[in-house]
């Protein structure tokens, strides 16, 4: 299948050190407390508007594994996986004009007056872009939600609505773009999933099955000493069957609350896609 | 002496995006597109967009400020007797390449043979500019000759709009640096416009296009399924790539190309081509050289404006002193003599699609705009990379990135219009990457560019050396590997940190961009094992640095070597 050629081991990329700090445990209401101390300590992030992180593979890994490293900036996510809900049976009223809000949709603006609601983050991303909980979505319904979201929060669009308001489409708005990339990419969405599950994944975790080993560094030696394009189109054709196999791996092992599995399926993907990334560098 | 420029430079706080408070009838913020060598103003009217016209019926007017008289005039209100006035030296023109550049700039040295002086000293300073006043050099700076163009633009406005004009929607090209951005919103604070918005010109192309798409779809009462285009901006001094995707009246931002390469470069091109030793000739810079830079720009211009609607073109032109140029060029000519700059147009177009994962296939528009949208071999490339046989046609080219201007301008001023005319929104992306200077002397994105707007990014970063107790964080933007290619933004040292084996302390860099695309750095220590910061964090708006800031880069090199270095803790996944 790869080159088989394997008497020179160079060291795997960077991207494949193993990652020194200890995991730590996931959020809890504990440190919740402890960033809102500092936040207290150093009153001047109170006043800035912010942006929740993004929920991505590189950074929701800095969100999960090291979540002391927030602890000096204001962070909106950071409460989003606390299971902190705020009574979802309570009948959420707008803020501005008191209307109540209509059960069909996610209540982040108001459907009377218009008005940016406050953050809730208990409302989940697969229910801001209106689509089931689960691993097969149709990823080209998203954009669209995405879009009549954006068009009632963005920013730009309440520039002249008062400064707490535009704190909420600020927020909002972020939530929403972090909701639609994280649920668009296929390893994010499974990642997210697990996450919503209270499944921590490390990502970075270094890969024990030595056969998977061997195949990532043929991998890479053939992309390396690939001659053609036609080469390296033949490996990313491959590449791409193996992520389709892991992910549908990771379907039914999620689907069967198989969570070891399904971080192994992760794990798998995410070295795939890496490899795939390398391959388009080189196209 | 001249008289006191008639503006006061407001403090830099007050130039940049900061929003103000609410008021209870807004006022719709005005478009304006500064070109290199045109500009133009729009404003919302109510119901459509209007372009406004100066005393000479003009919509586009000429982009330069002549010195001639006590008080500066420009392209606004002045009219030149001949093409020829405008190259006699008293007139500075081309701001807009050169505004926020440094005089180690290879595109402030290839302005040094336009018909006023622009000096150079080598040392990252900004340069000299002068026009020719009497017969003395005259200085003066690009801030300020914008400024002078910007007041006669509002002036304009306000005559047209008999009201009093402070806001104002800018296009600004794609590659520019925010530390370029800065010097912009400081000739518009001369000039006592407030910038609303800072867009990037195929952005403001995006908007109209989301506009129309929009329209099209009331009109057929269809879904409004999403529309890629692709968009391909280039003028005489900038070109430009984007790819929007566009639905329900929102242009999203998809990917972001651009470069300091236009008509102005073809110009120069053909003009060195017609006389190979023009830089020689002309680089004593005295009257006599003007006059003759000044006929053989004119006659250089006027021929690849014709080769653009015909196959060959005849040039003769006396530059006096038995220097004369007589000579048939035909279009193949001009393709070859140019071939660099139209294979970086194809590369900049391929990198746009690629960045925005978009294939070829999916792209339902291309769009073509800009002063350079009439070459034949632009309209060439861009059909053959996009295997395609037509543009898109329902925009002008001249006028699509001062409509979407004023389109953005009234959506940022909070109107609204009955009809859902201005139902529209852009969802930016960052054209940039932003990053900091670590593992020695490379480039560490932390924004990486094509970034959803707003954005807040971190990574790790740690000590290079065992109890290294400080740390200098030097922010770049741009997408170079060795970083002195990039912009600098700014700079500033974390101290403190507790004494540690290297590798150990973990310091955290933060980059926020907020819907303002203002940007704020952050960084501070944490210890393995704690959970506090060492110290407070730093907050840092960029950029910091002032003009001059090439010594800075050097400097602060010399002073500190590595001993202050970083490296990084994990590689980026993405
Ligand atoms: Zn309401």
């Amino acid at each position: 299948m790869w080159k088989k050629k394997l008497n020179s081991l160079t060291p795997l990329s960077s991207n494949l050190r193993r990652s020194k700090a200890p995991i730590p445990p996931p959020y809890t209401t504990a440190t919740e407390f402890t960033s809102k101390q500092i936040l207290s300590s150093s009153p001047k992030f109170k006043t800035q508007e912010n942006y929740s992180f993004s929920f991505n593979s590189s950074s929701s890994k800095r969100l999960f594994k090291t979540p002391r490293l927030h602890l000096g900036l204001p962070n909106l996510n950071s409460n989003l996986f606390c299971s902190v809900s705020s009574s979802p049976a309570a009948i959420s009223h707008c803020w501005n004009c008191n209307a109540v809000a209509s059960g069909t949709a996610p209540f982040l603006a108001c459907q009377s007056c218009r008005s940016v609601q406050p953050l809730d983050p208990s409302i989940d991303y697969f229910q801001i872009l209106g689509v089931e909980k689960k691993y097969d979505i149709k990823v080209e319904t998203l954009e669209g939600k995405y879009k009549d979201w954006q068009k009632k929060l963005h920013p730009d669009l309440v520039h002249t609505k008062s400064k707490k308001e535009r704190g909420y489409a600020a927020e909002q708005s972020a939530r929403v773009s972090d909701a639609y990339r994280t649920l668009t990419d296929p390893l994010s969405r499974a990642m997210y999933l697990l996450k919503l599950e209270g499944v921590e994944v490390d990502e970075e975790e270094r890969i024990s099955d030595p056969e998977l080993l061997v195949e990532i560094m043929e991998i890479r030696e053939a992309v390396e000493e690939a001659a053609d394009t036609q080469v390296l189109n033949h490996i990313q054709a491959q590449i791409q069957k193996q992520l389709e196999h892991w992910s549908e791996s990771f379907a039914d092992a999620f689907c069967s609350r198989k969570y070891e599995e399904a971080i192994s399926s992760i794990q798998r993907m995410t070295y795939y896609k890496r490899a795939n990334e390398e391959i388009v560098k080189k196209l | 002496m001249a008289a006191e420029p008639a503006y006061t430079v407001a403090s830099d706080s007050e130039t940049t995006g900061e929003e103000k408070s609410s008021s209870p009838l807004p006022e719709i913020a005005i478009g304006i597109d500064i070109g290199t060598s045109q500009c133009s103003i729009a404003v919302w009217n109510g119901s459509q967009v209007e372009i406004m016209r100066n005393t000479r019926n003009q919509k586009l007017m000429r982009s330069f400020v002549t010195f001639k008289n006590e008080i500066p005039t420009g392209g606004v209100s002045n009219q030149l007797a001949h093409e020829y006035e405008m190259l006699t030296g008293s007139t500075i023109f081309n701001m807009k390449r050169l505004i926020g550049r440094l005089d180690t700039d290879p595109v402030v040295h290839a302005s040094k043979n336009l018909p006023f002086l622009v000096q150079t000293l080598n040392i990252g300073v900004r340069p000299f500019i002068a026009a020719l006043v009497n017969n003395m050099w005259r200085s003066t700076t690009p801030e300020e000759v914008l400024a002078i163009f910007l007041i006669e633009l509002r002036v304009l406005a306000e005559v047209h709009l008999k009201r009093h004009v402070s806001n104002a929607v800018l296009t600004i090209p794609v590659s520019f640096s925010r530390f370029q951005l800065s010097r912009i919103e400081r000739a518009c604070a001369m000039a006592g416009l407030h910038v609303l918005r800072l867009m990037p010109e195929p952005t403001a192309v995006a908007l109209l296009y989301a506009q129309q798409q929009q329209q099209t779809v009331h009109e057929n009462l269809g879904s409004g399924s999403e529309k890629n285009a692709l968009i391909f901006n280039m003028g005489a001094g900038y070109c430009d790539a984007a790819l929007t995707a566009t639905a329900g009246g929102v242009s999203q931002i998809k990917a972001l190309a651009g470069m300091t390469l236009g008509g102005e470069d073809m110009l120069q091109n053909m003009m060195h081509y017609l006389l190979p030793e023009m830089d020689n000739l002309f680089s004593r810079h005295g009257i006599e050289e003007i006059k003759k830079i000044g006929l053989l720009r004119v006659a250089t211009q006027d021929a690849i404006h014709k080769l653009s609607f015909q196959s060959s073109v005849q040039i003769d032109v006396d530059l006096g002193n038995g220097t004369k140029i007589c000579k048939v060029l035909d279009r193949e000519e001009f393709e070859v003599v140019n071939q660099k700059v139209f294979e970086k147009c194809e590369f900049l177009t391929r990198q746009c699609l690629q960045d925005a994962k978009v294939e070829i296939e999916d792209v339902n528009d291309i769009i073509l705009v800009g002063g350079c949208s009439y070459i034949p071999k632009i309209k060439n490339i861009l059909m053959s990379i996009c295997k395609r046989g037509e543009l898109y046609s329902e925009i002008n080219p001249l006028e699509a990135a001062v409509r979407g201007a004023a389109l953005e301008g009234a959506v940022a001023s909070g109107i609204n219009d009955p009809f859902g005319n201005l139902d529209l929104l852009t969802i930016q992306a960052t054209p940039l990457s932003i990053g900091i200077r670590a593992d020695g002397n490379s480039f560490v994105p932390i924004v990486q560019r094509n970034t959803t707007m707003p954005a807040r990014r971190e990574l790790i970063f740690t000590t290079l050396h065992d109890n290294q107790t400080e740390a200098l964080i030097i922010v770049y933007e741009g997408d170079e590997k060795v970083v002195e290619k990039n912009h600098l933004l700014g700079y500033f040292k974390i101290t403190g940190i507790p004494p540690a084996p290297k590798g150990v302390p973990e310091i955290n860099v933060c980059m926020d961009i907020d819907a303002s695309n203002v940007l704020r750095v952050f960084a501070g220590v944490i210890m393995p094992g704690t959970q506090h910061p060492v110290t407070p964090f730093m907050e840092v708006r960029m950029p910091t640095v002032d003009d001059g800031h090439g010594w800075c880069a050097e400097a602060l090199h010399r002073t500190f070597g590595s001993t202050l270095d970083l490296i990084t803790v994990k590689k980026k996944v993405q």
